[in-house]
């Protein structure tokens, strides 16, 4: 963080690579990917792919997600490209059935919403790309995905929706995951959400009162979660190579939860016998963190202080388009904009994505 | 500078509760229909300048709260006189401008003013 001498360029010339964008595939869509007897059972059910957990998004109808600009690949284009200057949308499928209960079943949804990607929204701009969706119920066949269609050009990453899996994700039932992604070169995103917490937090879903309370605890609980376990068991250790992103919370958790790790590893340190250097070493060196949804201190300036502790260069620029909490991009880059030097916006808004995605731009 | 006058309709253009946007000099400008009196702001919310005039117009929700008897109040009023951000659901009181949320937030309004039949709004 230094003082701004340059005026920084605007955001329209600048290359923006935007971590996370959604798709919003309905159960009729997944139909034609789907093997039987599961393409039956889609046409058929009336459970589908995404059972609600009864809380209302919409504020008693104030607010309505509005979801036509992911339909297509040109309708991205439209309405997230060229409104928000976004140049490379990273898209996932947001498939959320790392949370079901039934195994099968969700390892099929898993190969559909994969098929669906690569099949309707990925081969008509070059700047469009993908996240593989992965179901964590089963291991091997998640390793088994990375095989079958991480070598697409068109895929940069693998997206794990967190909440939900049980155990945590850094359990070792899960490193044949971990491993495949190593070998087919593809990091790790993980997305939190509202809509596993009945899963993961069942007692604060059955007892909080608001789905305010909900959603603003969800994303960053699910995250605490699965970096704690990732660094205490040991996974950022046996796997050196794989990085690991955390979408859809923000920055504000990570410093808290990075010094306090700090501070309990050496205490218990014995528990955690695979690493080799603090917790802090680790998530500075193999894990970024997308700005969306930017927090809103009173005090707007503070949170430049924030970006700076999590640091310029593990700072992934991200909208979630379309969903209602999303950022247009001006939320973050003001604060780039404020105090940051052109270098590190730069980075922020595309260097880092291009390294952990590995991208060629 | 004084402020230029522009006619943006006649009044049997906005029915009560209805609005219309138009472009006023190459701003989006809002006029709102309450109870026959007329509001005018810009177009663009003070949090991230979404399109906060083509929100939803709904009531809201409000509570008091009884330090005696702990109980706790709910109200739902001013049904039609809260604009929703399309965007993100910030709430704004039409007849004021004021961010239900935010103190000191409030949209910026221009004069509207009904002569003959046509509406005027100045800026």
């Amino acid at each position: 963080m230094t003082e701004q001498i340059e005026r920084p360029r605007i955001i329209e010339d600048e290359t923006m690579v935007d971590a996370d964008v959604h798709l919003s595939i309905s159960d009729a869509d997944l139909i034609p990917y789907l093997d039987e007897p599961y393409k039956s059972r889609m046409k058929h059910s009336r459970l589908g792919a995404s059972p609600r957990d009864g809380w209302d998004r919409s504020v008693s109808g104030k607010i309505e997600e509005d979801t036509a600009g992911v339909q297509s690949p040109q309708a991205i284009k439209s309405a997230l490209c060229d409104e928000f200057h976004v140049d490379y949308p990273i898209i996932n499928t947001f498939g959320l059935m790392s949370r079901n209960p039934e195994v099968e079943w969700s390892v099929a949804l898993m190969r559909a919403h994969n098929d669906l990607l690569l099949d309707q929204f990925l081969d008509v701009y070059d700047e469009f790309k993908g996240l593989i969706t992965l179901t964590t119920q089963d291991p091997a066949a998640a390793a088994e995905e990375l095989d079958r269609v991480g070598s697409e050009k068109q895929i940069v990453g693998a997206y794990v929706h967190n909440t939900g899996p049980n155990p945590p994700l850094g359990d070792p039932i899960y490193d044949p995951i971990w491993a495949a992604a190593e070998d087919n070169g593809l990091n790790v995103a993980f997305h939190g959400s509202a809509n596993g917490f009945m899963y993961e937090f069942p007692r604060q879903n059955q007892s909080l009162n608001q789905f305010l309370g909900v959603h603003v605890l969800a994303h960053p609980w699910s995250h605490m979660l699965t970096l704690t376990s990732l660094i205490v068991e040991g996974v950022v250790e046996k796997f050196p190579g794989l990085e690991f992103a955390f979408l859809e919370a923000g920055l504000s958790w990570v410093p808290y939860l990075m010094f306090r790790l700090n501070k309990e590893y050496s205490i218990r340190r014995s528990e955690a016998p695979l690493l080799e250097k603090s917790p802090e070493e680790y998530i500075r060196d193999q894990m970024y963190f997308a700005s969306q949804p930017i927090e809103e201190p009173n005090e707007a300036s503070d949170l430049n202080s924030i970006i700076d502790v999590v640091g310029a260069d593990s700072v992934l620029f991200a909208t979630d388009y379309p969903h209602w909490d999303f950022d247009s991009p001006d939320a973050l880059d003001r604060h780039l904009r404020d105090a940051f030097t052109p270098e590190e916006r730069t980075q922020v808004l595309s260097g880092n994505a291009t390294e952990f995605f590995d991208l060629d731009l | 500078m004084a402020d230029e006058e522009h006619v943006v309709a006649r009044e049997s253009d906005i029915d009560d509760g209805e609005r219309l946007i138009v472009d006023i000099k190459g701003r989006d400008v809002a006029i709102f229909n309450i109870d026959g009196e007329y509001h005018a702001y810009i177009n663009w919310c003070a949090h991230q300048s979404g399109p906060c005039c083509e929100g939803r117009r709904t009531g809201t929700t409000d509570a008091s709260f009884d330090r005696e008897t702990l109980e706790q109040t709910l109200t739902y009023s001013r049904e039609g006189e809260i604009l929703n951000c399309p965007w993100h659901g910030w709430e704004y009181d039409i007849k004021t401008g004021e961010c239900l949320s935010r103190s000191g937030v409030r949209l910026p309004s221009f004069p509207v003013q009904v002569d003959e039949g046509k509406i005027i709004v100045s800026f």
